[in-house]
């Protein structure tokens, strides 16, 4: 079926070469792609090499050449968003053959091919990673926790209520009243700087404890709230590699962590299960397997 | 706790962290470089924050100089013209030539009033300027200590003209209760 998909076709007059676009590489499953490719509108199809295959599809070359898309690229956030999604539907189809969720790598955005032989060349070349790779990856779901502090009063009555603090406030009520001011300033900063620590600790505590029930477990960026659209701060943003046996433990821990975070003002939300796009570096985990 | 359904629609953000920025990275023929997440993430920001906000962050905002006063703006300019009748007829009543000790003890509550009216209009400059972080440390206790330095003369002023704090407690309408 590829065999005519690929090559040169002349189309009023001048000659249009395509590419292929990469998205991941799996263990042969076979089982076709409906989902449009990154252009919104070729087909994706399978690309074999031995025991793998790389899910691939058309982009025309001359067009992801061009300064045009390199721009877009870089500027036009409408561009990059639609992208971004019609690269991840794909790979996310990929990974839910056959109703179960199965081993893929997921590639980074925007990687293209001139031609068949090149891209077997490249997954030749990469073989034996991508077989270790994926034989690591076999029984793993990757799953992200992301915890925001809805009740940052609550954490503020807990230190208010230390020694420290009393002891401050004490010694700031019989100050001249000029003097208090400085040190009522200094007070409400330390103890914003307290809540601060608080929260690291906690978001400590709780990835701590998740990583207990995970092959391997990361930190990523904390989003602002423009971002997430929520209006609770995030404060830890966690992701897992977990074995797909472990999924159910996991999620009821995240449950009991978060009955008992609750009443210090913190939320939880989790998801998955993802392709493994943060655990694709092999030599990182070697030691874990 | 919310959980995603295990098929609910990926959102923009999770992939653009992950298809961005994540993911094995093989080298092709072609490669279409995105924008750095972060200069992503900044981009969606700015569509993300309405114009209000921006005005806000600015430091800019819609003036309307033919807008209706309200409540508390009208009750305030009410309160200050009071404040001036007062003025006006305690003066009177303290400077009278005819008993010089009292005129003595009224013109040093006078001063006095002055001078810790003065003295609380710096504190809320010193405040002010510390709140936009244009003070050294070195200069917020020095100013600290002024402030007290003056309290203790002012102490002092009072118990030598026999007056009471509530002598100088004053309602100045907009600055409040001075003392």
């Amino acid at each position: 079926m590829c065999k005519s998909l690929l090559g040169e076709n002349k189309t009023t007059g001048a000659l249009k070469v395509n590419g292929l676009y990469l998205y991941c590489i799996r263990e042969k499953a076979q089982q076709k792609i409906t989902t449009e490719g990154i252009d919104g509108k070729s087909k994706v199809f399978l690309f074999p090499y031995q025991d793998l295959e790389a899910v691939v599809s058309e982009v025309p070359l001359e067009e992801f050449d061009s300064e045009e898309i390199q721009q877009k690229a870089q500027e036009d956030l409408n561009w990059i968003k639609e992208k971004s999604q019609l690269h991840e539907a794909v790979v996310e189809e990929a990974m839910r053959s056959n109703g179960n969720t199965s081993a893929v790598i997921p590639m980074t955005f925007g990687t293209i091919f001139k031609s068949r032989e090149k891209i077997q060349r490249t997954v030749a070349e990469h073989y034996s990673e991508f077989e270790n790779l994926l034989t690591f990856l076999q029984g793993k779901q990757e799953w992200g926790v992301k915890v925001y502090l809805s009740n940052r009063k609550a954490l503020e009555e807990i230190i208010k209520n230390n020694d420290n603090v009393k002891a401050t406030q004490e010694k700031i009520s019989v100050m001249p009243k000029g003097m208090a001011y400085f040190f009522e300033k200094q007070m409400a900063e330390q103890i914003s700087s307290e809540i601060s620590r608080e929260i690291e600790i906690y978001t400590q505590e709780i990835f701590l404890a998740l990583t207990k029930h995970a092959q391997t477990g990361i930190k990523g960026k904390i989003l602002d709230k423009e971002l997430t659209g929520k209006c609770e701060p995030m404060v830890l943003n966690a992701i897992y590699l977990i074995q797909t046996r472990d999924v159910e433990h996991f999620k009821k821990e995240i449950n009991r962590l978060s009955r008992e975070m609750d009443q210090k003002g913190f939320q939880f939300e989790y998801s998955g299960p993802w392709p493994p796009y943060n655990f694709t570096k092999l030599e990182e985990y070697d030691s874990i397997c | 706790m919310t959980q995603y359904a295990e098929n609910q629609q990926v959102t923009l953000i999770d992939a653009l962290d992950k298809v961005i920025e994540k993911g094995a990275v093989v080298v092709g023929d072609l490669t279409v470089r995105v924008a750095d997440v972060d200069l992503i993430y900044v981009g969606l920001k700015l569509i993300a924050t309405s114009i209000s906000k921006a005005e806000e962050l600015s430091g800019r905002s819609i003036i309307n100089p033919s807008r209706e006063p309200t409540a508390a703006e009208l009750e305030h300019v009410r309160r200050l013209e009071q404040e001036i009748e007062k003025a006006e007829k305690n003066i009177s009543t303290l400077i009278d030539v005819a008993k010089p000790k009292e005129t003595e003890q009224g013109l040093a509550k006078l001063v006095l009033t002055l001078v810790v009216l003065i003295k609380r209009l710096m504190e809320r400059e010193t405040m002010r300027r510390i709140q936009k972080g244009s003070l050294a440390n070195i200069e917020i206790q020095k100013l600290g200590l002024t402030y007290m330095a003056l309290d203790k003369k002012i102490e002092q002023l009072k118990l030598i003209f026999g007056l009471q704090d509530e002598d100088l407690n004053l309602e100045l309408g907009p600055l409040g209760n001075l003392m």
